[in-house]
Parts: structure tokens; C-alpha cells; sequence
């Protein structure tokens, strides 16, 4: 028994070392690696970069080594300082050949941004089916919470805490006729009042098919996404931006990123294999191009990829940044889990 | 379960239900530290007296087994803890399911586990201070176990031990060993 005790002890105090003094080291030493803020324009044709040097100075230049002023940025980024031209009266009446106003700009830029740790984190498996076609212009929480089961979707009303059996049936009559097939791998959704519309759930079924849900008017709308051959989608992000034009994104098994038009069309995007469980995306888009900054392990890069046809226009990375010190962590940046890893 | 019915009684239970699967909330996040605090005061009661005048002496200069007698001191500590803790899980387990449906019961309730493990964690690592004989290794001990009990308190969201808890549960189970060490350098007599 002694001998048991005294190993495990050893053991214990061995774990222990390799847990925290990589951690007081890598505290003490090593400085958050940062890329400096980058965007692409679509005037210039070219990222432009913004950086604080060591005596806190901001450098604005592109990647040829061009230096700009502040108004000079602004005028280059028309859609990032739409408000800054307009207080100035500096907005142009056209960009990239096209006619266009402060409003136009303010309607399509979106923000879209991916982690790791919202993927890899326990799911209740409850999500919320907000009425998409409420005659009201704010919208609402809905009374009811609904989740996937093998044989169906199930609604619970939260006040009596019991099953709505009779919503349940006629939501999973609706997805059955549609061909899903219960219960579901993966659900993307928005349930917030805090948007201008809604637009449901992009979800896919146990056979990895896509399927778009909504209420409206309280009976349930159920469109099946036609896939191309041999895609298999793994994760779905439902957009909700102003402009209406994209329904969502998907990411297939092979790491291609795609868009769901609004219509229900699929375009590949030129973007580079994204992996959601490991990679962070964030895109800033407006109706001329997208900056899409992908963090890796290895990096930051950053893809300017067209508005229009989703092709690639220019790439910019930014390797080797990461550092880290080896040793034993019990949680990771890039989920909510706690678990011995190295 | 007064905050529950509370912010029930002010916001309604919708907003609780969202609030728990959109924000990550449990509303038992005050009990946190309770078990823990519970484990670490009932192995001072039981085992400061027994090292005041060394009494532990006498329990060891018994007709028995010294290695059962030292185990049966802290089951009787171990089942103590599992008695009351139960009493919590059941009182949580009959009033959540009133209001919120098996995921966000389970959910609230995998939360807790670790803080309740954190409790038997507590009582054994202090017995084991409290056995040994000499204060400078009571210091590093001391070290260890506030190491170890960081371990129970790592979740960066509800539910985050779920895959870790059968390996956390028997790893806490054998701190127990740990007294042992102790019991055997008061008996060869070891002081300052």
C-alpha cells in the first residue's frame, strides 16, 4: 500500500509539473501573437494594412510598400469608413464603376466569423423556431423550444414544460414528405430579436442531406438544398445579413467552403480548405469583395475573394506567428472541454 | 433554486430557458465552492484533534489493523459527504425537472459534478495534511492539493467535463492513498 501511495504521489506531483511550469513560462515570456488589421480594396486592388510600430505610430501601406494617410485610407476603404466620407463629404458617387450611395454601402457589408470553441462545445440539442412571417416588424421569442429526436422534431413548450404533440406532428409530417431523414447531425440557426429577419434553420439530416426550415404563419416551411455530386456537407452557418443576398454558408467533408444563395443555389467559393472544428474564419464583405481571414495553426492569411462570383482576387498571409510551449493543458482555445491534452 | 424561482417570477421561464442554451447560464453557479468548503471542514474537524497531542497515537496502538482503521476514518468521511451531496443531487433532481426539460436538468446537473468530486477531493487532500506530522511537509502538501483542486474548477462552460468525469471520479477516489503516506511517517516518528 505504501508502495501504491508513494507512486501515485510521484505521479501526481510529476502531472503537476508538466501542467504548470510550461503555463508560468509561457505567462511570464511569451507576448499574444498578433497580425496587423488587414483589408482588401477593391479601388486600389490591393490589401491595405494598418500597424502600430514600437513607438505606438500608426503605419497605413499595401503590400508594395505604398504609405497613405488617414483620408487617404478612407477614401481606398470606402466601405469600412462609409460614415467618416459621408461626415466629410467625401463619399464618391461611384466605386469600381458603379453607381452607388451611402445606403447601398450600409445595406451590404456584413460581418460573418467562425471559431473553433462555439464548434467544439457541448450542445443542449434545444434550439428556438422563431414565426418568420409575423405581421409585426419586430420579431419574437417563440413560447416554445424544439429539438431532434430519431423519430421526429419535438416542440416543448417552456411555460407547462411539456411536448406541443400536435405542432411536433405536423413539423415532422412536413420534413418527412420533404425526405429528411431523423435525426439530425447538425443545425445552424439565429434565434435573437435583435436582426430584421429570419430565416429558420439550415440543417442536415442523418444522411448529411441540407434541408431549410422556418415557420411561417405557424406551419412549417421545408426546403431540401439541392447538393452537386459527391458533396457531403459537415457544417452549415445561416447568414441573416441585410442584404438578403446569401441564405448561408456550408462547408463539405473535403473543407471547401460554399454559398447558399437566398434562392437556394450553391456556389464554391476559391477559398482554401477551412476546417470549423480547427481553423478561425472571420470574412468582412461588402458588395464588391469580401476579406477573409483564415487563422490557422500555422498563420493568419487573408483572401480577397470577388462579391460576385466568390472567385480568389489576391491572398496575403502572415506564417510562423504562433508560439506556443509544449506541455500538459487540461483546456485549449479551441474548445469548451476539459481533458488532459499535450 | 431561489434565484430560479426569482427570475421565474420576474422574467418568466422562457427567458430562463433561453438564457441557459444561448448564454451558457445554470443558476446554481453559488454553489460552486460549497462542496468543496464542506470536504475541507469536515477532515479538519475529524482529523485536527486526532494530531492535537498526537491522539492518533492511541487509534494506532489498537488490536486492528492500523491500514483498516485509517481507510474506515475516511469512509466514514467519504460517506458522510456522499450522503449529503446525494441529499443535494435529489433536491436538484426532483425540483428542476418542474421546470426545464431532461437536456437543461442534465446539463445543470453534469455542471455540478465536478464541484461536488472538488468536495470528496477537499476532505481527502486535508486529511492528508492533517495526518502529517511535521509542518514543512504540511506546506508543500498544501501546495500540491491547492494545485489539484484547480483541476476541478477549469470549466470554460457548462457541461465541460462530461468525457473527463469517469477518469476525474477515479483519480479522486485514490487521493485517498495519499493518508496513508502520512500515517506512515507519524509512525516512524517524524517531526520538525
Amino acid at each position: 500500500m505504501i508502495r501504491f501511495s508513494k507512486l501515485f504521489f510521484y505521479v501526481t506531483v510529476a502531472v503537476l509539473l508538466v501542467w504548470q511550469l510550461p503555463w508560468c513560462y509561457a505567462f511570464l515570456t511569451l507576448k499574444p501573437a498578433k497580425t496587423p488589421f488587414t483589408m482588401y480594396s477593391s479601388v486600389l486592388g490591393d490589401f491595405v494594412i494598418t500597424q502600430l510600430d514600437e513607438n505606438k505610430q500608426l503605419h497605413r501601406y499595401d503590400t508594395k510598400g505604398n504609405t497613405y494617410t488617414q483620408q487617404q485610407v478612407d477614401s481606398l476603404l470606402p466601405s469600412l469608413y462609409v460614415r467618416q466620407l459621408t461626415a466629410d463629404e467625401r463619399f464618391p458617387d461611384t466605386i469600381c464603376g458603379k453607381a452607388i450611395s451611402p445606403k447601398d454601402i450600409q445595406l451590404t457589408n456584413f460581418t460573418f466569423k467562425s471559431v473553433p470553441s462555439a464548434i467544439n462545445a457541448p450542445q443542449t440539442g434545444l434550439y428556438f423556431l422563431m414565426e418568420s412571417m409575423s405581421k409585426r416588424v419586430d420579431l419574437k421569442m417563440p413560447e416554445d423550444a424544439f429539438r431532434f429526436t430519431d423519430k421526429g422534431i419535438e416542440f416543448i413548450r417552456m411555460e407547462t414544460n411539456r411536448i406541443d404533440e400536435a405542432k411536433s406532428k405536423l413539423f415532422t409530417d412536413m420534413l418527412v414528405q420533404k425526405g429528411f431523414a431523423f435525426p439530425a447531425s447538425y443545425a445552424s440557426g439565429n434565434p435573437t430579436t435583435r436582426k430584421d429577419y429570419d430565416e429558420g434553420y439550415l440543417v442536415l439530416d442523418a444522411n448529411h442531406k441540407l434541408f431549410h426550415l422556418k415557420c411561417t404563419k405557424g406551419r412549417p416551411y421545408v426546403k431540401a438544398i439541392r447538393l452537386p455530386e459527391g458533396v457531403l456537407p459537415e457544417y452549415v452557418f445561416i447568414t441573416e445579413f441585410r442584404s438578403h443576398w446569401t441564405l448561408g454558408y456550408m462547408v463539405d467533408s473535403k473543407h471547401h467552403f460554399y454559398v447558399i444563395n437566398s434562392d437556394g443555389s450553391l456556389v464554391k467559393s476559391a477559398l482554401p480548405g477551412f476546417d470549423p472544428a480547427k481553423d478561425e474564419l472571420t470574412i468582412f464583405g461588402n458588395m464588391f469583395d469580401w476579406t477573409v481571414k483564415l487563422s490557422t495553426d500555422k498563420g493568419d492569411c487573408y483572401y480577397a475573394v470577388d462579391a460576385t462570383d466568390y472567385s480568389l482576387i489576391k491572398e496575403h498571409a502572415y506564417k510562423d506567428i504562433r508560439r506556443s510551449v509544449p506541455g500538459l493543458s487540461f483546456t485549449s482555445p479551441d474548445d469548451k472541454f476539459v481533458r488532459p491534452r499535450f | 433554486m431561489l434565484r430560479i424561482d426569482r427570475t421565474i417570477a420576474i422574467q418568466g421561464i422562457d427567458h430562463l430557458w433561453v438564457v441557459m442554451v444561448q448564454k451558457d447560464a445554470i443558476f446554481i453557479d453559488l454553489l460552486q465552492f460549497v462542496p468543496l468548503l464542506i470536504g475541507i471542514l469536515l477532515a479538519a474537524v475529524q482529523f485536527f484533534p486526532e494530531m492535537q497531542r498526537k491522539c492518533l497515537k492511541l487509534t494506532l496502538h489498537l488490536p486492528y489493523s492500523q491500514k483498516k482503521m485509517v481507510m474506515s476514518m475516511l469512509a466514514y468521511g467519504v460517506l458522510a459527504l456522499v450522503t449529503c451531496f446525494t441529499m443535494s443531487f435529489i433536491m436538484m433532481g426532483v425540483y428542476l425537472p418542474q421546470h426545464f426539460t431532461s437536456e437543461l436538468v442534465q446539463r445543470i446537473l453534469l455542471s455540478a459534478a465536478p464541484w461536488f468530486l472538488a468536495g470528496f477531493a477537499g476532505y481527502l487532500l486535508v486529511s492528508w495534511i492533517c495526518l502529517e506530522p511535521t509542518w514543512k511537509r504540511r506546506v508543500l502538501n498544501l501546495i500540491i492539493a491547492a494545485l489539484i483542486f484547480r483541476v476541478y474548477f477549469l470549466a470554460p462552460g457548462p457541461e465541460a467535463y462530461n468525457s473527463f468525469l469517469p477518469w476525474l471520479t477515479l483519480y479522486t477516489l485514490l487521493i485517498a492513498s495519499l493518508s496513508w503516506i502520512s500515517v506512515v511517517r507519524f509512525k516512524a516518528g517524524k517531526q520538525d
